[in-house]
């Protein structure tokens, strides 16, 4: 499996087609860059207030200006990266791993269990996903927490029915009928026949929700369910700068352009996977 | 040169099982199935589409079971063998499919498809000794083993099929049934497997079950042949009889139309 | 009729999208009333030539030749619309997969009537063309006209759809009835049906016939004329009965000697070493030069002979095996 699974880094290089793509490639190993190491290049401690150089536009000590209580907003702006990304790439984590594992073990078992967990996962889907949470906002405190907890309940459906289809399509095909009549126990047909076929097809869902993910944590942040001012959470930044646009246009403008162009970026990735990895398409090596 | 009692021996087997036909749900019936195969025979399994003959490869290599009558193999009655017999059996009867595009993991190197069947079968060996076996099997069946790290989609059909039989043969089986194994490829290229065919055959000492929809390939290759329409047999015997002087209309309709 | 129905001259297909040569040097004739067949393994160039010649390949184009038809020469400009107009009433086509060739949503007798109309408008009147219709079918054997007329194509075998197609193909009366592989899908008995039927037409009805297939004995059966195509190359045009008594083109051979027939033993099948090559390599010389036992330099190395005028019988081989 392990095989299977790095070699598409490999072929990866191959897969940008213009400009555009190349660029997204780019921006998006920035941003993870300066998710991890925005901390130590953070100039300014992101929490401290200072009142008396509050709303600086930007200048060559404070790059992006100080939002109203005086905080640099480029050292929150990279904290805020490892915040919102961390979290972003969390929950991508649990949902896909969790979503996957339901959804393999419910195509491998069949019959009446596959059809109820399916269901359920419908059933699921249906639910708001703020309504989740305001319920995790109320029990927990809003908080980025809260807002993690809230889109791992309501998101891994989606991966659970995803890898559940995929893996039924697999386990169709004649290559698992030659497993069979092999004896291959079932441990090594997920690990070496299901997860390495169904890879391609998780990797461009998981791109692509890379920018859904983040917007929705942004979001809620945004709405007052998810992290809370002074956490530098890119949409708690955004909700804190609105009150002062007019003035202070830099507060809004850094966190969401930030946004905009990670989303935009996974997005092209995401696409660009899609193309590439379509199982469709025959196969170029 | 069979031996007296038989390797595989279906008796009376029977299978009822909904099919789709066209866009309803059909109910198709295999029945009064008898088949015996003797070691070091190649026997075929002659009809058309739809006639069972894919079920009967099926319930011989047990990826399926069936409803009704016996299945002895080597004199054992197939469902009494336990679990670890059973997955030992995997070792004794393999099978190739039909579609070399669909029958290889395409995310596994093909070396590694072949060493596949001896980590699962053959447990004594190193993963050198696998490495080697597997280059030495990929080498037997006419490739070359230093593309082993390639994957199918780089292979052409017919090489792809002589992966799979090396994959098949990898366990040391006794008995090989091979389902419409040149039906997808090329015809210089069907010839080219039948000949690996026979040449295995004969340096391996294999049983064979052939089966097939084409009359002059199991002509050429088959002592034995069971004809079959609708889920039944309708003919059965050695094949330079069967082929040259049928007894059963269908047979005889059959051959007639073959060119 | 001395002039050919269809004659093809050093044919070229290139793909559209980046100008690739695919097939060259394709030259061929069909009279009438002659059942022409083309053999040709995958790669071999076969189906993109007979799509492409009768304008229904939309990712290739012919990019050098002339094919002229029934008398009129097309021109390469406008090819494939031009071409795409004599379909339907000139020029019937017949399908490998016969459920992809009907509408499953439309009545069969109705998509036969509707053919008629296409082709001739409604100058009989709606009865009088349901009545052709049905005794069409009964013509190409379908059982029950009346009632089968009403039926959808699902309701029926492959062998009957095939069968329908043929029918719908028929009723516009064309002059020449291409069928790309139309047993393929079909079993033996019933494909024998098939192509007993599109040949006993074609001998009533002063109808071409050109059937391709990769089943060399077959056409071998079946047909006058066989042209063999490999690697985007025409090799050879053969009468059938030559084939397996004279020398004809090495490849043609090779082909023949390795399929299971009805009177050959297992010594008598010699496999061609190597793998069917390509069509739309850049290449020099004969594509099968690779795999040939004759083959010499000059194989590789001399541009292929293109059978200039169309003549009936032609073998490209540069050694000149094949050529009377």
């Amino acid at each position: 499996m392990l095989q299977a699974v790095l070699a598409v880094p490999r072929a990866a290089l191959s897969f940008p087609r213009n400009g555009v793509e190349k660029a997204a490639i780019v921006i998006a190993i920035l941003i993870v860059l300066l998710a991890v190491l925005g901390v130590w290049l953070a100039p300014f401690d992101p929490l401290k207030i200072n009142f008396r150089g509050k709303l600086e536009p930007p200048s060559f000590t404070h790059l992006l200006g100080t939002d109203g209580s005086g905080r640099d907003v480029l050292s929150r702006l990279l904290y805020g990266a490892q915040l919102t990304l961390a979290s972003t790439f969390l929950v991508l984590a649990v949902i896909v791993a969790v979503g996957c594992a339901i959804g393999i073990f419910s195509a491998f078992i069949g019959g009446v269990v596959d059809n109820l967990l399916m269901r359920l996962a419908d059933i699921w889907l249906g639910f708001p996903p703020l309504i989740l949470a305001f319920g995790f906002a109320a029990a927990l405190g809003a908080s980025l927490q809260a807002a993690i907890w809230a889109l791992f309940f309501s998101w891994w459906p989606t991966y659970a029915r995803l890898t559940r289809m995929v893996t039924v399509d697999i386990l169709s095909q004649k290559f698992m009928a030659s497993a069979d009549a092999l004896g291959v126990p079932v441990h090594r047909k997920i690990l070496n026949y299901v997860i390495p076929n169904a890879f391609d097809v998780l990797i461009v869902q998981a791109t692509l929700d890379v920018s859904a993910v983040m917007l929705a944590i942004s979001g809620l942040s945004f709405i007052g369910v998810g992290a809370q001012i002074p956490t530098p959470e890119w949409g708690a930044m955004i909700a804190d700068g609105r009150s002062y646009v007019a003035n202070g246009w830099w507060i809004v403008l850094a966190p969401g352009l930030a946004i905009f162009l990670t989303a935009l970026a996974f997005n092209v990735i995401g696409d660009m996977l899609r193309r590439e990895l379509d199982p469709t398409s025959s196969r170029r090596q | 040169m069979a031996s007296p009692e038989p390797l595989v021996d279906l008796a009376g087997i029977s299978k009822s099982f909904a099919r789709r036909f066209l866009v309803q749900n059909r109910t198709f019936r295999l029945r009064d199935i008898d088949i015996s195969i003797g070691r070091g025979e190649v026997v075929g399994l002659l009809g058309e589409s739809g006639s069972g003959k894919s079920t009967v490869a099926n319930i011989i290599t047990r990826l399926t079971g069936f409803d009704g009558g016996r299945y002895h193999y080597r004199g054992r009655d197939v469902s009494t063998l336990t679990r670890k017999e059973s997955f030992a059996f995997k070792s004794d009867v393999q099978i190739v499919f039909q579609d070399p595009y669909g029958s290889l993991n395409p995310r596994a190197t093909v070396r590694s498809s072949v060493m596949e069947s001896l980590l699962l079968h053959k447990p004594g060996l190193s993963r050198r000794e696998r490495i080697t076996r597997a280059n030495r099997l990929l080498e037997e069946v006419g490739l070359n083993p230093e593309r082993g790290d390639h994957y199918p989609h780089e292979f052409s059909g017919g090489q792809r099929q002589r992966i799979a039989i090396a994959r098949a043969l990898a366990v040391e089986p006794e008995l090989l049934v091979c389902d419409e194994p040149l039906s997808s490829l090329d015809v210089s290229i069907q010839a080219q497997i039948l000949e690996l065919f026979v040449r295995m055959i004969r340096e391996r000492h294999l049983t064979i079950v052939f089966i097939s929809h084409d009359v002059n390939v199991v002509r050429l290759i088959c002592d034995r042949v069971y004809i079959m329409n609708d889920g039944r047999i309708v003919e059965n015997g050695p094949a330079q009889d069967v082929l040259s002087n049928p007894q059963n209309e269908y047979t005889a309709r059959l051959l007639e139309a073959v060119y | 009729m001395d002039e050919p129905l269809l004659k093809v001259e050093n044919v070229a297909i290139s793909l559209r999208h980046d100008g690739r040569s695919m097939v060259a040097g394709v030259s061929f004739a069909v009279n009438e009333r002659e059942v022409f067949g083309i053999v040709g393994e995958s790669g071999s160039g076969k189906t993109l030539l007979t799509r492409t010649l009768f304008g229904l390949h939309d990712d290739a184009f012919l990019s050098r030749g002339s094919v002229t038809f029934a008398g009129e020469t097309v021109p390469l400009s406008g090819y494939a619309a031009a071409m795409r107009k004599r379909l339907g009433h000139a020029i019937g086509f017949v399908l490998q997969d016969p459920f992809s060739s009907l509408n499953p949503t439309m009545r069969v007798g109705k998509q036969i009537t509707e053919a008629i109309y296409l082709a001739k408008g409604w100058p009989m009147g709606a009865e009088r063309t349901k009545e052709a219709a049905m005794a069409l079918m009964s013509e190409v054997g379908i059982p029950e006209p009346k009632l089968a007329f009403d039926q959808f194509p699902d309701q029926f075998s492959g062998g009957m759809r095939q069968r329908i197609v043929f029918a719908i193909a028929l009723s516009q009366e064309p002059k020449l009835l291409v069928a790309d592989e139309p047993t393929t899908a079909l079993d033996a008995i019933t494909q024998r049906r098939v192509i007993d039927l599109i040949l006993d037409r074609s001998r009533r009805h002063k109808l071409a016939v050109i059937l391709i297939s990769h089943n060399l004995e077959l056409l071998r059966q079946s047909v006058d004329r066989i042209a063999v195509l490999y690697g985007g190359q025409l090799l050879n045009i053969v009468t059938a009965g030559e084939i397996g008594t004279r020398t004809i083109h090495p490849y043609a051979e090779a082909l023949f000697a390795c399929i299971p027939a009805r009177d050959k033993r297992l010594a008598d099948v010699r496999a061609i070493p190597g793998e069917p090559v390509a069509a739309g390599a850049a290449r020099i010389g004969c594509a099968f030069a690779s795999r040939c036992s004759f083959a010499e330099a000059v194989c590789r190395e001399a541009p292929l002979p293109v059978n200039p005028g169309a003549a009936a019988t032609f073998s490209a081989c540069l050694l000149g095996r094949g050529v009377h």
